[in-house]
């Protein structure tokens, strides 16, 4: 019987892209495998920076996977699975994310001959997941406890190892320091927020300043400021959201006088409004009077005749951290200001910070609450040091609810590779070479360090091998050496939690990408994509337009 | 970026943009950062030292910029590549908080990169570049303070700061008279400054200038000078033993600030209203006067009848004084600024030993200098010279040198300048760098020559033969060692910076070596540029 030739059924439509299969499967791998190339460099005591040119303003120079690849801005919808899970890595652990993204690369890659030799993507998936768990548990049972009584040099040596890579890694016993300084004051609940970091260009990475309580740039201030007190001990200190100052009052009301003499009564009654919140601010005893809102002018000389001081416009970060460092609380009215909610410290002073001046709060009895000022040159530096202390802050607090620490340096990766491998022996089955080709991906860490100092990494990788097998758990890279030490020792240590997260997130991406075999994407974001540079309105209008006329057409 | 092909062959688009972002990596990049930072840093060595020469600058609208001073130029010079920005940055964080050495640090930095270049071309990695630079630069910080001196100084003993202001003022414009001009920017903030804390707020300086006169007409004001007249032409010019009184508020009937508007339906009331203004007026007056003010200054306006009757009261006035001014005057005379009528009263006078008003030559323009006053915590240096150029240049010279009197006060150390110091510090390094056993070798060792390029470009810029007399130095420094030894720039026929008294603070050096090495040890690190396509601006 001849069949005849049926239409062709339009179940998408026109112009939308499918792709499907293995074929698929491989090239999402290669996307990824594009990505990971990009950042592949950052990492390590020797990784390199990136140069994000975004425009004119914005030029971003950073060592920080997360940062570099948000910045990069990648539309391949397998290729963001990856920025997502180093976005994830840096709200979880804040450190780490270019690791969790190398990983997820090398198992992409090692899962690519099987692929194309036909192992279905699920058992790989099923294998990948059992190396993961079976990598947990190692990682859990390598891991150190820390005592109480090390707390604080663990915690300092995890910060520091969070800077080894960093720009600001030659300060880093200085950073580490004032890091762990700085989230010890902090209670358990501990508030990012609560730790400010200022930045002011100029001076050495050395002058940066820790202050256990709150500092601010001093703010825009009107005639007379000059005048006010710029040192006091024992302040007493109040913080407001209100305006001080001489406004119209918010109403509509009509006032008809009919004697003309009766017009300074009226004026008068706005003063004395103005003037009774000054005044009882003034009988409140206190001698610092801070405001979310403006002190206007009026107010500044009010407070410099009666030797206060006063700042307004304080931004609403800074004024917290005055309230948590001092213990005042916001007030919102003038009226009723009692001893509860005024707060006091050691002293609070003025200094000159390279070109700024700063009010100073120290001396704080009961802060939970510390402000770092950096200093460096170029604003570029700066930012990229204050990129590097958040993520060891990150560290710090989490290591500080979780005590356990594995070696960095790739000898945890080392050490769970040879686990897996030698697991990997004792099963039989795909299994097998699956696990052992994940135990394989693993060692891309430490090789990967060892590529960005420029030492042979086959070489280095060969001695870690032997090493491991001969029961050596803890030797990584030796940075300093070209070659090989115990990393424990050498005081590398990194928190447990960053790896066995990093792992984890690394599996689950890795396996979500080898889960997908179709993708399904609407051309009309690919012809923006390819078309000619045009900017983010027009190109809005132009869909919008674009849209219109296609309802139009099925119309 | 690498093109990805998809399984037909076909390129997909990773990334956003994908062809229009440029990438440079690898030793490409780094060429590139080293070029763009060594012509920045080549246009700056010329105006190094005493004999270094001005640029002009010429903004888009026409107008002209003169100047000596490095952070100045960098930032006119609106530079695009993003290295040569780095450096902008440099030399304004210098700028920030030295003030002074802005055109040094830049010429550091620029020849540390190219020491740098020469190493990656061999085939070091960056990474250790800028290691053997950090180890060099904490063996050079650490150098620097054992070949400073310290300086003693008092009120009274000020001729040390002055000789260090000297220096600074030595390469600008001003040079002629740097003697006066040093002795004016120290005595300025010597009255400023609070010699127990140790801190000096610059801001209580004015720095006023005015075109017209010499150079040498420049003069320090123990009080405030303001750009202003005093109100009616027919009021005394000059007032001895001013007792000033400080408004915030209008000469003129107080209005609330709610919206308000006035009805008059009978002539009757319109005449009472004008009487009652009237009162106003002459209330306002009397309440001023019977404090025994003597002076009005007034941040706000008045009108000419309330100045006909302040003239008639005799009562003279001063209007529209901007409100930084009006504080600065506070400050000054220990008066205090009065927002209302009703609060004016003695004890919130200030005073000044001598009010007048000065005129110049045949302009028009008219100054208000206010003298003798009870508190030396605003002083005022009135800069003259020929032309604006060389008033603004002049006022830029004198800041430089305000900077580094402060500095002084901070920290009493000085160190030998004229190339001495980082000849000293460079021949160290050399001698620590042979102890190195690895590759930082080369680096640390890159790092003391590349402190040469200072006294090279100082002896360029005097007319030495330069590599000649930096030789000559370094062997003499050698043999007599003696750090003390440098460039003479100004032929003097001794080597010896003591003698010459050619000085440096030694926080203004020591930032220079951390902040050039800071922005070397960035762009070194950097061997990725990605750059988003013309037009892409998110």
């Amino acid at each position: 019987m001849s069949q005849m030739i049926r239409p062709p059924i339009v179940l998408l439509k026109e112009g939308t892209d499918t792709s499907q299969g293995l074929p698929q499967l491989i090239s999402n791998i290669n996307a990824c495998c594009a990505i990971v190339d990009t950042v592949r460099t950052t990492l390590g005591p020797r990784g390199m920076d990136k140069l994000i040119y975004q425009s004119e303003r914005q030029v971003t120079i950073s060592n920080d996977g997360a940062t570099v690849m948000k910045l990069l801005d990648i539309v391949h919808p397998a290729a963001r699975t990856l920025v997502d899970i180093a976005k994830s890595q840096d709200s979880e652990v804040g450190d780490g994310t270019t690791s969790v993204v190398i990983l997820a690369g090398e198992f992409l890659k090692a899962a690519k001959p099987f692929l194309e030799e036909g192992i279905h993507p699920q058992i790989i998936i099923r294998a990948f997941r059992s190396a993961c768990e079976l990598a947990k548990q190692k990682i859990q049972e390598l891991s150190v406890d820390i005592k109480p009584e090390n707390m604080r040099e663990f915690l300092e040596k995890c910060a520091s190892t969070s800077m080894n890579s960093k720009l600001i890694a030659s300060h880093k016993q200085f950073f580490s320091k004032m890091v762990v300084d700085a989230v010890q004051l902090l209670d358990d609940n501990i508030d990012l927020d609560m730790i400010g970091i200022k930045k002011e260009s100029g001076g050495g990475l050395g002058d940066s300043q820790f202050i256990a309580g709150a500092a601010f740039k001093r703010t825009f201030f009107y005639a007379g400021f000059e005048q006010q007190p710029k040192h006091i001990k024992n302040p007493k200190v109040l913080c407001l959201n209100i305006e001080l100052e001489l406004k119209a009052e918010k109403d509509n009301a009509e006032i008809r006088i009919s004697d003309p003499t009766k017009y300074q009564s009226l004026v008068n009654a706005e003063w004395k409004l103005f003037f009774d919140k000054l005044e009882a601010i003034h009988a409140s005893g206190v001698n610092v009077v801070l405001s979310k809102l403006a002190i206007g002018d009026l107010a500044t000389q009010f407070f410099a005749d009666k030797n206060m001081f006063c700042a307004g416009r304080v931004p609403d970060d800074d004024i917290r951290r005055v309230c948590r460092a001092t213990g005042a609380a916001i007030q919102n009215t003038t009226s009723n200001i009692i001893p509860d909610v005024i707060g006091t410290c050691d002293l609070f002073e003025e200094v000159q910070v390279g070109g700024q001046r700063y009010n100073l709060f120290t001396g704080c009895t009961m802060t939970q609450t510390a402000t770092i000022i950096l200093r460096g040159g170029g604003e570029q530096f700066i930012d990229e040091a204050e990129r590097s202390l958040h993520d060891s802050i990150m560290i710090v607090r989490r290591a500080r609810k979780h005590r356990s620490v594995v070696a960095g340096g790739g000898a945890i990766e080392m050490e769970v590779s040879k686990y897996l491998r030698d697991y990997s022996l004792s099963i039989e089955g795909k299994k097998q070479l699956l696990i052992n080709a994940f135990a394989k991906a693993l060692e891309v860490i430490p090789r990967q360090i060892a590529d960005n100092a420029g030492f042979d990494s086959t070489d280095i990788l060969n001695q870690l091998r032997q090493k491991h097998a001969q029961g050596e758990k803890w030797f990584g890279v030796d940075i300093v050496n070209e070659g090989i030490c115990d990393t424990y020792e050498s005081a590398i240590w990194e928190p447990s939690l960053v790896k066995l997260n990093s792992i984890v997130a690394a599996t689950e991406a890795t396996c979500l990408i080898l889960s997908v075999d179709e993708t399904v994407q609407n051309n009309q974001a690919e012809q923006a994509q390819a078309g000619p540079q045009i900017n983010n309105q027009t190109r809005q209008a132009l869909s919008r337009g674009r849209g219109v006329q296609a309802m139009r057409g099925r119309g | 970026m690498s093109l990805v092909f998809d399984e037909y062959g076909n390129p997909f688009i990773v990334i956003r943009d994908q062809q229009a972002k440029e990438r440079l990596r690898g030793i490409e990049a780094h060429r590139s950062h080293i070029l763009a930072a060594k012509t920045i840093s080549n246009i700056m060595k010329s105006s190094l030292g005493p004999k270094g020469m001005d640029k002009m600058m010429v903004s888009q609208d026409g107008e002209v910029l003169v100047t000596n001073d490095g952070a100045t130029i960098l930032e006119n010079m609106q530079v695009d590549n993003q290295i040569a920005k780095l450096m902008v940055q440099l030399s304004k964080s210098q700028d920030d908080e030295i003030g002074d050495g802005t055109t040094g640090v830049v010429v550091l930095a620029g020849s540390l990169l190219e020491q740098a270049e020469q190493l990656i071309e061999k085939g070091i990695h960056p990474c250790r570049i800028y290691e053997g630079y950090e180890t060099a630069c904490k063996i050079a910080t650490e150098h620097l303070k054992t070949i400073s001196d310290s300086i003693e100084f008092s009120k009274d003993n000020i001729e040390p700061l002055i000789k260090t202001a000297m220096t600074c003022l030595g390469s600008k414009i001003v040079n002629r008279f740097h003697r006066q001009m040093s002795e004016i920017a120290v005595k300025a903030v010597i009255s400023v400054a609070d010699l127990e804390r140790k801190d000096v707020n610059l801001e209580n300086i004015k720095l006023e200038g005015k075109e017209g006169g010499k150079l040498e007409d420049t003069q320090l004001v123990k009080g405030i000078i303001i750009d202003k007249g005093i109100s009616h032409p027919q009021m005394p010019k000059i007032i001895k033993d001013a007792k000033i009184c400080l408004l915030t508020c209008p000469f003129e009937p107080p209005k609330p600030k709610t919206k308000n508007s006035i009805e008059i339906t009978k002539a009757e009331d319109f005449k009472v209203l004008g009487e009652i203004e009237q009162k106003y007026f002459t209330d306002m007056v009397e309440k001023v006067k019977a404090t025994g003010a003597n002076l009005v200054i007034c941040q706000w306006g008045f009108d000419d009848e309330a100045n006909h009757l302040l003239l008639q009261n005799n009562l003279p006035a001063v209007r529209w004084v901007g409100g930084l001014d009006l504080e600065k005057i506070a400050m000054a005379t220990g008066g205090r600024i009065v927002a209302r009528f009703e609060d004016v009263s003695a004890d919130k006078l200030g005073r000044a030993g001598l009010v007048r008003e000065v005129g110049f030559g045949t302009t028009q323009d008219r100054y208000l200098s206010i003298e003798d006053c009870p508190n030396t915590n605003a002083v005022t240096i009135f800069v003259r010279g020929g032309n604006k150029m060389i008033v603004e240049e002049a006022k830029r010279s004198i800041h430089d040198a305000l900077c580094v009197t402060r500095n002084l006060i901070r920290d009493n150390r000085v160190i030998y300048g004229g190339g001495s110091s980082e000849i000293s510090c460079g021949l160290k390094i050399s001698a620590m760098a042979d102890d190195i056993a690895s590759i930082e070798q080369y680096a640390v060792r890159a790092f003391a020559d590349a402190l040469d390029a200072i006294p090279l470009a100082l002896a360029e810029n005097s007319g030495l033969p330069s590599i000649e007399s930096l030789s000559t130095v370094k062997a003499m420094q050698i043999k007599e060692k003696n750090p003390r030894l440098g460039i003479d720039c100004n032929h003097r026929d001794t080597n010896d910076m003591k003698a010459q008294h050619v000085f440096d603070t030694l926080p203004g050096k020591t930032q220079q070596f951390l902040l050039a090495n800071q922005v070397v040890k960035m762009i070194l690190k950097i061997d990725d540029i990605i750059k988003m396509g013309p037009g892409a601006d998110e």
